[in-house]
């Protein structure tokens, strides 16, 4: 009697395990899924309804006027200021993420070998990552201190120019770059190192053992196997770049003039100060229009990345 | 490299000789480098440390080393610590902080155990994942002006409450991601010993996945732990007086006060002491997290 229970259950399990246990089917897994679901549903997705739902109505002091269909999107166009900002936030974060690509690269593939020190390289990185933004800009604003910052000291005693960081618009936006250089830089540089590791190496001893140079083997194995990484890591770093918010804000709070206004801070500003919160909703699409731009445009190139992840 | 080493006999180009200058001269390039980029990471970080322990008078003047160029005090540390409003902010940070990785950790330990061993069909699994990752894609800006009126509406506003719901929600892609990847790590036939044992799903979870996943949940509430305290834009919108965390008090108030150095190094260290730490605990995964899966570093 026993012995026939077991044999019941073992026949069971053997099933489980040959489809895995995600094939069957129990109502179980709602106890799970459930909970998360409905959050992303009342904190992500009601949000985002209801800011498409502001997008098309008119704001004055606050308060709800009426309905203006697709009037507020029509602005987009005529405002100056937004294009303008929008371009300043163009450069600062085409400039830094080229800038952060290629160091990130070419660290990763400087300390792709066994040396001593590079799990401690490792860690000290991972700090600016988890730096505070808006604390690594408030402190920016006395490294690149005109009179005796440290900045400006180290460039004055190597015989350079005392540089106006923070008083002329291209030292402001050059002051800004360089903060997100310094923070997101180890980012690339991570990523990178940790692909170059889960490279097949047999393919790559098999190349040496062919008699290829390292450069030629890094030109013609490495690199086409990390290719899909690279555009991945450019795309995640793009997308966050265009969120730029905080070291601006801390830093030159836009200035001097307009020179670093950034485009999440325009949206912000015509949200919480100026509380026109239907065009505030009508920037804040055309920023995820942009993102959602760079995504398909590269998504076919890193599609592959995910593909044994989710099923 | 030991591939290179094994490639010498083929390599009639290279007299040993040239080839161990030429591998020396290598070794003291990376050491350059990394010389150079542990300065260049670390720099900031002793220079808000100097300022802190400076007095105004030795700001400047090239005094880098304590005792030696300059007398260290603690006076600063004093005066921050002694203002009531930075103490509360420290508290509601960790309020925030803690409360907000805690509830991701909950929702995505339990919505990635759902995806690692389930099939889900209407929506699939796939479609589930990237919708709980979608998150990480989304401009924030969009969600300031709905999360202010909902607060509003719900009276939340200016609350820690309200600060631990928005952080939850934007940092629920983390443990999502590591965990539903941990989860199928682990061997199913453990689970199923288990349920031959006539554990219930439920105690399977609690009693041996969980477990197994231990340090994933750590590494998954640390990262959310860290973000959520480093968050600012909703901290600054949602947050007018009782709620406001670390980063919103130091933000801008060298713009009405000119800039004090030392306050800047008491300050800044503050704020970014708890995140740093976390860093240096959160070493694996970290890269998991960030690239949303892609790569397992």
């Amino acid at each position: 009697m026993s012995a026939d229970t077991s044999t019941a259950s073992l026949g069971k399990i053997t099933q489980a395990s040959r489809h895995g246990p995600g094939k069957r089917s129990q109502p179980i897994k709602w106890v799970f899924i459930l909970p998360a679901i409905v959050w992303v549903l009342t904190f992500t997705l009601f949000p985002f309804g209801y800011a498409i739902y502001t997008s098309f109505q008119s704001y004055r002091y606050g308060q709800r006027v009426g309905f203006v269909g697709l009037d507020n999107y029509r602005r987009l166009f005529s405002d100056d200021v937004l294009w303008q900002d929008l371009i300043t936030t163009l450069t600062i974060v085409s400039i830094a993420v080229t800038v952060e690509m290629l160091l990130g690269i070419c660290l990763a593939i400087l300390f792709n070998r066994e040396i001593r020190g590079r799990s401690l390289l490792r860690t000290i990185v991972t700090l600016p990552l988890f730096a505070t933004p808006i604390a690594i800009g408030y402190l920016g604003i006395t490294l690149f201190y005109e009179e005796g910052g440290p900045v400006n000291s180290l460039i004055t005693a190597v015989g350079g120019p005392q540089i106006a960081w923070l008083s002329s618009p291209n030292g402001a936006k050059a002051a800004i770059i360089i903060t997100d250089i310094w923070q997101w830089t180890p980012f690339i540089f991570l990523v990178i190192l940790a692909a170059l590791q889960s490279l097949p190496q047999d393919v790559i001893e098999a190349s040496a053992v062919d008699g290829s140079s390292e450069l030629q083997s890094f030109w013609n194995i490495t690199l086409p196997l990390l290719t899909p990484m690279l555009w991945l890591v450019l795309l995640l770093r793009a997308i966050d770049a265009f969120k730029i918010f905080d070291i601006v804000a801390a830093m030159t709070l836009g200035g001097p003039g307009r020179a670093t206004e950034v485009y999440s801070r325009y949206v912000y500003l015509t949200a919480r100060r100026f509380t026109n919160y239907g065009d505030a909703a009508a920037q804040g699409f055309l920023l995820l229009f942009i993102v959602m731009f760079m995504v398909t445009l590269l998504w076919s190139r890193i599609r592959h990345v995910y593909d044994d992840t989710p099923r | 490299m030991a591939i290179a080493d094994t490639a010498v006999p083929t390599d009639a180009f290279h007299e040993p000789g040239k080839r161990r200058a030429r591998k020396l001269a290598g070794n003291v390039f990376i050491a350059i480098v990394l010389a150079v980029v542990l300065v260049w990471v670390l720099f900031p970080f002793y220079w808000a440390f100097l300022n802190s322990i400076k007095l105004p008078g030795d700001t400047f003047g090239n005094r880098w080393i304590p005792f030696l160029q300059f007398d260290p005090t603690l006076e600063n540390w004093r005066s921050t610590l002694g203002i009531r409003e930075i103490r509360q902010a420290l508290l509601n940070s960790t309020l925030i902080a803690v409360g907000a990785a805690t509830l991701a950790l909950v929702l995505g330990t339990l919505a990635a155990y759902a995806l690692a061993r389930f099939r889900f069909r209407r929506p699939n699994n796939g479609t589930l994942t990237t919708w709980f990752l979608s998150q990480r894609v989304l401009p924030p800006v969009i969600f300031v002006t709905p999360f202010y009126l909902l607060m509003r509406q719900f009276n939340l506003l200016d609350t820690v409450l309200g600060l631990v719901l928005i952080n939850a929600t934007f940092n629920l892609p983390f443990p999502v991601i590591i965990l539903t990847q941990m989860f199928r790590e682990v061997p199913i036939e453990l689970e199923e010993a288990a349920q031959v044992d006539g554990a219930s799903h439920l105690e399977i979870f609690l009693r041996v996945a969980l477990p197994l996943v231990a340090p994933g949940l750590v590494v998954s509430w640390i990262i959310c732990l860290a973000f959520s305290w480093n968050e600012f834009l909703f901290a600054l919108s949602l947050t007018t007086k009782d709620a406001i965390p670390m980063p919103v008090i130091i933000a801008g108030a060298e713009h009405t006060r000119g800039v004090d150095f030392q306050f800047v190094g008491t300050r800044v260290l503050l704020t970014m002491i708890v995140p740093l730490v976390m860093a240096l605990l959160a070493q694996r995964y970290i890269i998991r997290g960030l690239t949303l899966g892609a790569v397992k570093g």
